[in-house]
């Protein structure tokens, strides 16, 4: 093999892995960098932006515009759950990490009750190209520029924009955010509503290339839990760094064993990683960095 | 008020070996004592003793099944309740637990009490692996929803694992793993008995068996958590730091609480399979994993009798609700653990005995 | 005199904050010493690496003989140290006896258990509220029920971090009496303390920390009259 080729075909793995981690982590650590919650409903926000973006797209929308769309129903039907339920929670914790899990498990069964075990899809659009002899998807270029252009899209969000500049206030100082005259409980629930949609973003950049199944979040919940606790609370110093080493752990143990290996090379590393620096990367980094 | 009661140990003569651990059946870790309380113990088990006799065969073989569950309900409570670790994967112990039962099993046959072997080696081996997994969470000083986040990964991990193992070359000795599909052909618990040994398959023999192991458990964990480990657990629970400075190993603890809550998953997994000889990858999935958090939760994780009630009690009712299809239970399980989460957060059991018990004290008065 | 604490070189820094620079300490057995100095000194600090809490960057601690700068906490307070925090570290949940109970478990059993907790009892004042949970007593009766956790079980030198703090005035002199009598029964007593005339009242001996260095060392007298201690907490309260 000539060396284009093969680097390319490491270059798409690695892309590859590091889209998938990116997109399923972000609106999980979103939620727990700023609010102190595991989401396990995390899943069932990107079954819902899945299934959105599927059946919006089936009715002929274009797909970026079905994708908008799933995410908008994932950050409403979020923001609605953080009215209802979470916001009665945020003295606990814990609890509010069980209440989620209730809602996951109520979301999939309903969505299994009402639509039935599968629903069709959409197929994965762009074609393929070909470098050296192999080919390959274009649509999972386009995830890797697209999550690329999420970190980017966050970072802008938090720290050029008033409502990043006050999030962060909140979260960091919430009594100092009252007093200054922030509606926290506000900013609580469009962080929860970010998060969601970022979630149902995340099915909707895949849901073309997957299979419509009700229990299709779980899918992206090890990973995204994987690049979180690696990551550690601070999503921009933690888990962009943590989800690029966990690609390169993930796409060589694919290339080499297989997707399960893939998958137990993550866990193996998350484990090692809280061994040796509690806190996650960002910490570590945060630490180094002083 | 009561006249002040001291604590007169110094004027009762030391309490040893079985007396001492029999006085920690009752205990500041356990709800009820005295002897209203162990009368309605008492009436409770000779009910559930004279049950076979008024029920028919199937009826007894589903109580047996729902008794199958409750080690894992209240390994998960001294886990989660009294050491305060969120475990949300203890179905990886259930899991491993149940293929190790069949593995053994098959290859090694059922005669001579071999089952029973195999139970203890499947016990043994989810406890190892919990205690493991304990040693880096602990060690490494993960807290809070990191222990949930972890064991939740593992037991994926672990179902996505034997969901692959379709392939022929995927066997241990005699026994296929089988992928998906789930093991099965594994014989349940064998008594061995001259003139032919007793198989429990799910019936009258294995209720009764199953009952007692129940009680066994329940009454043992009464004095463990009484006794100083229990102590310790709670104080870890109430205040860490505190607990380290009067010279106590945290990590030591929770990790061998953890241990004890993955064996005690493990039986569950083991008796699993052996009442079903079936075992699938989805027993670890996220869904079951679930489960346990609803009981334990729905139930009462801070009391020991709490959260057996209520484990009993919320499977009963998933069952009844099963005949309607199992992702209508499902839905009403969540539906049950949000609103518990918000309305009862003690536990709808707990809450109900809680109350219960003041009643009962108002009237005497 | 034997020394039971002897600190030497200690530092400790967190990225560009030094908590310890260089500190020399000794505490002989029996003594009742008191470590002062303005906010941020490193008090607190001091006490956590005491405690194995915070690994030093460099430096030694030993305590009754044994070099224990490497051991962790839970085996630091085997051999003898106790602590009493600055925010009452109790089992709020738990009754008055169950925290004691927790507290001596690990070196008493059975009927000797039973008769440390009433001698703790009495100690404390707290007969009457035995099965209370921690949580609701006064403030004050939970300062002095973490005292009587930490000294139940005679350990041969007890930290205190502030233990006044919030108290009122009687029930300050109170807990002053207690910790006489604590240091009679040959407790060695250190501890943090900011109102001066608590110290008065309980050391002959005073340590006076300044950024994360001793500034000072000695009689009680001598360092409230000494000039460079008046303009430290002076200049602190400038802050």
């Amino acid at each position: 093999m000539e060396f284009f080729p093969a680097s390319f075909s490491i270059f798409y793995q690695f892309g590859n892995a590091f889209a998938f981690l990116v997109i399923s982590c972000a609106g999980l650590a979103v939620i727990f960098g700023m609010m102190g919650i595991i989401n396990l409903a995390h899943g069932e926000f990107i079954m819902c932006g899945a299934y959105v973006t599927a059946s919006t797209a089936r009715a002929g929308l274009p797909l970026p515009l079905a994708i908008l769309c799933g995410t908008l129903t994932a950050a409403l039907v979020g923001m609605v759950l953080e009215r209802t339920i979470i916001r009665h929670l945020y003295h606990r914790p814990l609890d509010s990490i069980i209440a989620t899990w209730g809602i996951s498990l109520i979301a999939t069964q309903a969505v299994l009750i009402l639509l039935g075990p599968t629903m069709s899809g959409t197929g994965t659009p762009l074609g393929s190209m070909e470098v050296g002899e192999r080919s390959y998807s274009i649509y999972r270029l386009a995830l890797f520029a697209s999550a690329v252009g999420l970190l980017g899209g966050l970072y802008l969000l938090f720290y050029r924009t008033r409502f990043g500049v006050i999030a962060r206030a909140t979260i960091q100082r919430p009594e100092m955010a009252r007093a200054l005259g922030v509606d926290t409980r506000r900013v609580y629930g469009l962080t929860f509503g970010l998060g969601a949609g970022l979630a149902g973003l995340a099915g909707g950049l895949y849901a073309p290339t997957m299979t419509m199944v009700p229990t299709m979040g779980a899918t992206f919940i090890v990973e995204s839990f994987v690049t979180v606790v690696v990551g550690g609370a601070d999503i921009f110093v933690g888990a962009a760094p943590a989800a690029a080493i966990l690609a390169v752990i993930k796409a060589a143990l694919t290339a080499w064993y297989g997707q399960l290996f893939g998958q137990i090379g993550l866990l193996v590393a998350v484990i090692v990683v809280i061994r040796v620096m509690p806190g996650g990367l960002s910490a570590f980094i945060k630490r180094w960095q002083r | 008020m009561n006249p002040i009661e001291l604590p007169d140990a110094s004027k009762a003569p030391a309490r040893r070996g079985l007396k001492l651990w029999l006085s920690r059946l009752e205990g500041p870790q356990t709800m009820g004592r005295g002897p209203v309380f162990w009368a309605v113990v008492v009436l409770a088990v000779l009910a559930a003793v004279s049950y076979p006799a008024f029920a028919n065969d199937y009826v007894v073989g589903n109580a047996a099944y729902f008794f199958v569950w409750t080690f894992m309900a209240m390994g998960l409570g001294v886990v989660w309740g009294y050491c305060g670790a969120l475990s949300f994967g203890q179905t990886a112990f259930f899991g491993l637990a149940g293929y190790a039962y069949g593995v053994i099993t098959i290859n090694i046959g059922s005669a001579f009490g071999a089952t029973w072997l195999a139970l203890l080696l499947a016990v043994a081996l989810g406890g190892v692996f919990a205690l493991l997994i304990g040693y880096f969470m602990f060690y490494g000083r993960i807290k809070g929803v990191f222990v949930g986040i972890v064991t939740l990964s593992v037991t994926l991990v672990l179902e996505t694992f034997m969901a692959q193992t379709a392939g022929p070359q995927w066997r241990i000795g005699d026994a296929r793993l089988n992928g998906f599909n789930g093991m099965s052909g594994m014989p349940p618990l064998t008594v061995p008995w001259p003139g032919g040994d007793i198989m429990l398959y799910s019936g009258t023999a294995l209720y009764y068996v199953l009952l007692g192991m129940v009680v066994l458990c329940y009454l043992g964990l009464r004095v463990l958590l009484n006794a100083p480990f229990g102590n310790v657990l709670v104080a870890i629970r109430e205040n860490p730091e505190r607990a380290e400075m009067l010279g106590y190993d945290i990590r030591l603890y929770q990790m061998l609480a953890f241990g004890l809550g993955g064996a005690l998953a493990g039986l569950s997994g083991a008796l699993y399979t052996a009442w079903g000889q079936y075992i699938t990858p989805s027993s670890m999935g996220l869904t079951a994993a679930a489960l346990p958090i609803v009981w334990v939760a729905v139930g009462g994780r801070r009391d020991i009798t709490a959260t057996l009630l209520g484990c009993l009690l919320v499977i009963a009712g998933f069952q009844s609700l099963t005949i309607y299809g199992s992702q209508y239970a499902l839905v009403v399980m969540g539906a049950l653990l949000v609103f518990t989460v918000l309305v009862t957060p003690d536990g709808l059991v707990f809450t109900a005995i809680n109350r219960m018990g003041r009643l009962f004290k108002r009237v005497r008065r | 005199m034997t020394r039971i604490l002897e600190v030497a070189k200690l530092n400790k820094s967190f990225g560009g904050v030094t908590v310890a620079r260089d500190i020399d300490f000794v505490l002989e057995a029996g003594a009742m010493h008191c470590l002062i100095g303005p906010n941020g000194a490193g008090k607190s600090s001091f006490f956590r690496l005491l405690l194995g809490e915070h690994a030093p960057d460099s430096g030694t601690i030993g305590f009754a003989g044994d070099d224990i700068t490497a051991l962790r906490s839970f085996q630091r307070i085997r051999k003898g140290i106790s602590v009493k925090f600055q925010v009452p570290g109790i089992f709020k949940a738990l009754s008055v006896r169950q925290n004691l109970e927790i507290a001596f478990q690990y070196h008493l059993h059975g009927a000797s258990l039973g008769e440390t907790v009433r001698r703790v009892l009495e100690f404390t004042n707290l007969t009457g509220e035995i099965h209370t949970p921690a949580g609701v007593l006064s403030h004050g009766q939970q300062q002095w029920l973490e005292i009587g956790m930490a000294v139940g079980v005679e350990p041969k030198l007890l930290l205190l971090d502030e233990p006044t703090a919030g108290m009122s005035p009687d029930e300050t002199r109170k807990t002053g009496e207690m910790l006489h009598e604590l240091n009679a029964r040959g407790i060695t007593i250190l501890a943090v303390e900011h109102d001066m005339a608590f110290v008065q009242q309980i050391a002959r001996s005073v340590t006076v920390l300044h950024m994360g260095a001793i500034f000072a060392e000695g009689d009680i007298d001598e360092i409230t009259a000494h000039p460079g201690v008046q303009e430290i907490y002076l200049g602190a309260a400038d802050d």
